[in-house]
């Protein structure tokens, strides 16, 4: 038997599929020996790159964000029995501002519902932009700076990770709510720029509600 | 099946936090990820290389499992259920990406875009011993068909027949660009280890 031919039946034999024929060759031939004492080598290191990995935070992050904007996840997971007081503190804060966001959201929301039937009916009528609503939710630039460095500090509290996450997504959404506002102002009637903005509100806002269910240790 | 309630969302089973997933608990929902987060990140990422693309997948297949955990049963089948998600899903992506996810069949043997450098004589034998990080390189510098079947096979532990029906190829495909994959492992790990052994 030569080496090419002991390669042509090699698949097979690693399989278990072996005769007398291929172990004369395996013990004259160091080449065939070698090769397959590196495949099964090879084989054995693979399933260490098996759960190797670890991903990052944001990928949690952002399935938590679309499992409640889907409703998958209905209820925060409080236990407050079990938080020392002074834990909870700095969390305080946070309850108002979650409100207002949603509310503000949902104000949007209701606006935007409101103009939607109206233009429904003169069907030409452009459709009242979201931004107007902004003043009264309390989600002007400076606001929303004053209340993120909260946000940070108040989670910096669990971890310097936790901290730098939040950083993270805070500087993603509010970058994607100037980009939204910009393009609904610039085009009142664009339906698209205007769900962006929505979307981006609504982002924030879940951003802060989960923050605020996590504000138990 | 339900034992003492436990507080801690770390001390929850699998069963007891599939079940409260599906009363939309987002701390259940947590530990389900968190029991098998690196199993399926690592599982995208060696199929694409790509840490970004591996980032979305698994979300995606998570997502799609959660979606349907109402409909779910019986604890056992659960990991099983996810990989096969993560599969699909991957897979799904790499088609719509116009890669190869079915390896070339035999006659495409010869139609190799990189030219190949064969191992020369003097290239050292691997001595039966691979490391992790030389592997997890070599691997991601594959061919996508071949890394493909590769990762299903001798990474994540299918078999030949799960992987046909997966990737919409033969079992003897399936088998034959295993072998082809595993032997331009070597080369490549041949290769590089003597490039290494080359620098002073
Ligand atoms: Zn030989």
């Amino acid at each position: 038997m030569t080496c090419a031919e002991f390669q042509q039946v090699l698949p097979e034999m690693l399989e278990g599929d072996r005769n007398t024929e291929h172990a004369a060759h395996l013990a004259s031939c160091s080449a065939c020996s070698d090769l397959i004492s590196d495949l099964k080598a090879i084989s054995e290191a693979a399933r260490q790159l098996r759960a190797l990995d670890e991903p990052s935070p944001r990928v949690w992050n952002s399935l938590e964000i679309e499992l409640r904007r889907e409703g998958l996840i209905r209820q925060p997971q409080r236990e407050p029995a079990l938080v020392p007081s002074r834990a909870r503190r700095p969390w305080a804060w946070m309850v108002p501002v979650a409100a207002v966001l949603l509310v503000g959201f949902g104000i949007i929301v209701y606006q935007r519902g409101s103009d939607q039937q109206a233009e429904m009916a003169k069907n030409q009528a452009p459709v009242a932009p979201a931004v107007a609503v902004l003043p009264a939710s309390n989600v002007s630039p400076s606001h929303r700076s004053d209340d993120d460095r909260q946000l940070l500090e108040a989670v910096g509290t669990r971890s310097p990770e936790t901290r730098a996450q939040y950083a993270v997504d805070l500087n993603h959404v509010n970058a994607y709510i100037q980009d939204a506002e910009q393009s609904a102002q610039s085009d009142p009637n664009d339906e698209d720029a205007q769900q962006s903005l929505l979307n981006a509100y609504d982002q924030r806002a879940m951003l802060y509600q989960m923050a605020l269910d996590r504000s138990l240790p | 099946m339900t034992g003492a309630r436990k507080p801690q969302g770390d001390g929850l089973s699998e069963a007891e936090a599939i079940e409260r997933a599906k009363q939309g608990d987002a701390e259940a929902f947590e530990v389900l990820y968190n029991l098998h987060k690196r199993r399926v990140y690592s599982l995208c990422l060696r199929m694409t290389a790509n840490t970004a693309e591996a980032e979305d997948l698994s979300q995606e297949a998570f997502l799609q499992l959660f979606r349907k955990i109402g409909t779910f049963r019986g604890e056992s089948a659960f990991s099983t259920w996810l990989h096969r998600m993560a599969v699909n899903v991957v897979l799904m992506r790499l088609r719509k990406k116009g890669l190869s996810v079915v390896p070339l069949e035999e006659t495409m043997e010869t139609d190799e875009e990189s030219p190949k450098k064969e191992p020369g004589a003097q290239d050292p034998s691997l001595a039966g011993a691979v490391d992790r990080l030389e592997l997890q390189r070599a691997v991601e510098a594959l061919p996508p068909g071949y890394r493909t079947i590769f990762v299903l096979h001798d990474i994540e532990g299918f078999e030949h027949n799960e992987i046909a029906d997966m990737v919409g190829c033969s079992i003897g495909n399936s088998k034959s660009q295993l072998h082809k994959a595993r032997m331009k492992l070597r080369d490549s790990l041949r290769t590089s280890r003597a490039a290494k052994a080359e620098k002073p």
